[in-house]
């Protein structure tokens, strides 16, 4: 069965119980217990650098297309515009929507207007803002599941104003449900995404709402169809017929990690990237040391979604293939000045419910009880090695003792007090000699 | 006097503005992993990282207890240091004696310890001048 929480499966039979991925998880959320490596849900957050960490291929992103195609009478693609940066100079905007109505999509989505919206939602928000700063981005679903894992008390700072993919879902519907006569029902609004993290917070949103896409594919699966089909004899660039295919610099704009820069240059704004400066930062956030910033944009990748896990093309290509898509395109074309005009006063771009904490493990015991559990792990701390070899199969010895402390493991897992363990891990990992 | 389930004790350098925020967000770690309600540990936050502040401007150097038990948590925090001449003014917001490079790093607006009594459930502020200062903040817990 496909975990529909998280976008990642341990196949077993390749995991070789090397410990990569245990040391590099940044929320230590992996043990390798018997040999093979497991994570705890509640605290991974869709990062995928276990995936690129793992030496034996066994953590594998689970895909995941439409349930069931024939439920949908009209199938919608909407594409990150990271897409749009992904392919050789040949091959325009034009031919890329071309290439995914060859793949069966019925219409293809630019959500230039849906992100001018949301530019729009998120300086309102800004200046309404009575709570604490700074305001964190939500756009990228691992920097909004890091929050609710690791610092809780921050969820409050995650700004409450959907992201533009999610408000071009809902008018996808909206619209073609008008125009076509078909139930919302009927109608797919698929994104094509730059990460698993993206599928994820469509098939399960931390805010536990229902999102308004109906599922995700990744760039990995369309680039080769798209690639084809632009070669084919008669594809000509400006075959745009069928548009919209991207008028405004904006919407592109916005998978550089960036997107709000402009918007809020009156406000003190931060543009940070990459899971471990995020990280910096936000520590940085909780000692109290950034209080005159406003607004963090903050991406788990290093160069924006531009370096997501399901995306082909090489990172630096598609900066350079966007920035200068960018720079031939105005910031805002009149006709998406127009249409963001018209509704922004009508449509509502709030979060349609607060993103609160993950239950910390051990939550549905009383205070009493995580109190004990806390002193049985320092007791048990104090009695470990400090060496965090990681051979007990927790990260470090701190993560050991908290295992312990909960139940979950034994002191004994410590290869300084039994050797059994080392034993077993000798007839694990070393081979017999000839 | 309700039992104590679990207390911490941290000491607190005046001027030692390169640890600043440590002690706090040590005490937000501890809450957060004692599965605190998320809005009590910010509260909680809130009063550690402002009475830590308070010490390392103005104070040479302190304790800070947190203690808690099943009803409530205490912070307190005792201080050596100038003491405050007149408590009730030092409790305005924006007063502050605050030097202009303090306000440079974004502190000194003289909201600390109104804030601090905003976010506790009992609050006493007791001072001798040329001695020193100390500060008591209770936050009840709701009772599950
Ligand atoms: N621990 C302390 N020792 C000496 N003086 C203090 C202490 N805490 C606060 N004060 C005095 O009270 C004033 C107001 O404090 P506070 O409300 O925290 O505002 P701020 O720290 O921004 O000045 C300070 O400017 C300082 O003069
Ligand atoms: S920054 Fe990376 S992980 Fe985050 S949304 Fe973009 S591609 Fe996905
Ligand atoms: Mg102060």
């Amino acid at each position: 069965m496909i975990d529909r929480t998280h976008g990642f499966r341990i196949e077993h039979g390749d995991c070789r119980g090397c410990l990569s991925c245990m040391r590099i998880c940044p929320t230590r959320a992996i043990r390798v217990r018997a040999g093979k490596a497991e994570y705890t849900p509640d605290r991974c957050i869709d990062c995928g650098i276990c995936l690129s960490a793992c030496p034996s291929n066994a953590i594998v992103a689970t895909t995941w297309s439409m349930t069931d195609p024939s439920r949908y009478k009209f199938k919608v693609a909407v594409p990150s515009p990271v897409l749009f940066g992904q392919f050789p100079a040949g091959i325009a905007p034009s031919h890329i929507v071309d290439g995914l109505l060859t793949l069966g999509f019925d219409a293809v989505w630019d959500y230039g207007v849906e992100t001018g919206l949301i530019c729009g939602a998120i300086k309102d928000y800004v200046k309404g803002w009575k709570g604490p700063f700074p305001l964190i981005s939500i756009d990228c679903p691992v920097v909004v599941r890091l929050v609710q894992v690791a610092y809780p008390r921050m969820v409050d700072q995650l700004v409450g104003v959907q992201p533009p993919r999610e408000i071009a879902g809902r008018e996808v519907k909206r619209r073609y449900s008008r125009e076509l006569g078909l139930s919302i029902d009927e109608i797919a609004a698929i994104y094509i995404t730059p990460c698993q993290a993206k599928t994820i917070s469509i098939l399960e949103p931390a805010e536990e709402a229902e999102s308004n896409l109906d599922g995700a594919m990744g760039i990995t699966e369309v680039y080769n169809t798209i690639v084809a089909r632009a070669n084919l004899p008669g594809a000509e660039p400006g075959f745009a017929a069928r548009t919209p295919s991207v008028r405004n610099s904006s919407f592109l704009r916005w998978s550089l990690g960036d997107g709000l820069s402009r918007i809020l240059s009156g406000h003190r704004y931060l543009h940070v990237t990459g899971l471990s400066n995020v990280t910096q930062v936000f520590d940085d956030i909780e000692k109290g040391r950034l209080r005159n910033v406003e607004f963090i944009e903050a991406h788990s990748c290093w160069s924006g979604c531009t370096g997501g896990n399901l995306t082909v093309a090489n990172v630096y290509v598609t900066l350079s293939k966007l920035t200068s898509l960018i720079n031939a395109l105005p910031e805002m074309d009149p006709e998406t000045r127009r249409e963001v005009e018209r509704r922004y006063p009508s449509e509502s771009f709030a979060l349609e419910r607060p993103i609160r904490p993950r239950p910390v493990r051990g939550s549905g015991t009383t205070l009493r009880e995580r109190v004990e559990m806390i002193h049985r792990a320092e007791a048990i701390l104090e009695r470990l090695p400090g060496l965090n070899c990681g051979l007990c199969g927790a990260p470090t010895c701190r993560e050991l003792a908290k295992d312990v402390g909960m139940g979950d493991a034994s002191q004994k897992d410590c290869v300084f007090y039994s050797k059994d363990r080392l034993k077993k891990l000798r007839e694990m990992h070393l081979r017999p000699a000839e | 006097m309700a039992e104590v389930l679990l207390q911490r004790k941290f000491q607190v350098r005046g001027l030692d503005f390169d640890k600043a925020g440590d002690t706090s967000a040590e005490v937000k770690a501890i809450l957060t992993d004692v599965g605190l309600d998320p809005d009590v540990v910010l509260r909680a936050g809130v009063i550690s990282f402002e009475a830590e502040m308070n010490v390392v401007m103005y104070a040479v150097r302190a304790t800070l207890i947190l203690t808690l038990t099943e009803e409530a948590l205490s912070i307190v925090v005792d201080d050596e240091g100038p003491g405050i001449p007149d408590i009730e003014m030092a409790m305005q917001e924006g007063y502050s004696t605050a030097s202009d490079e303090m306000r440079e790093m974004g502190f000194g607006y003289g909201m600390g310890l109104p804030n601090i009594k905003k976010n506790s459930d009992e609050f006493v502020l007791e001072s001798q001048i040329g001695r020193g200062t100390r500060l008591c903040s209770m936050i009840e817990l709701d009772s599950r």
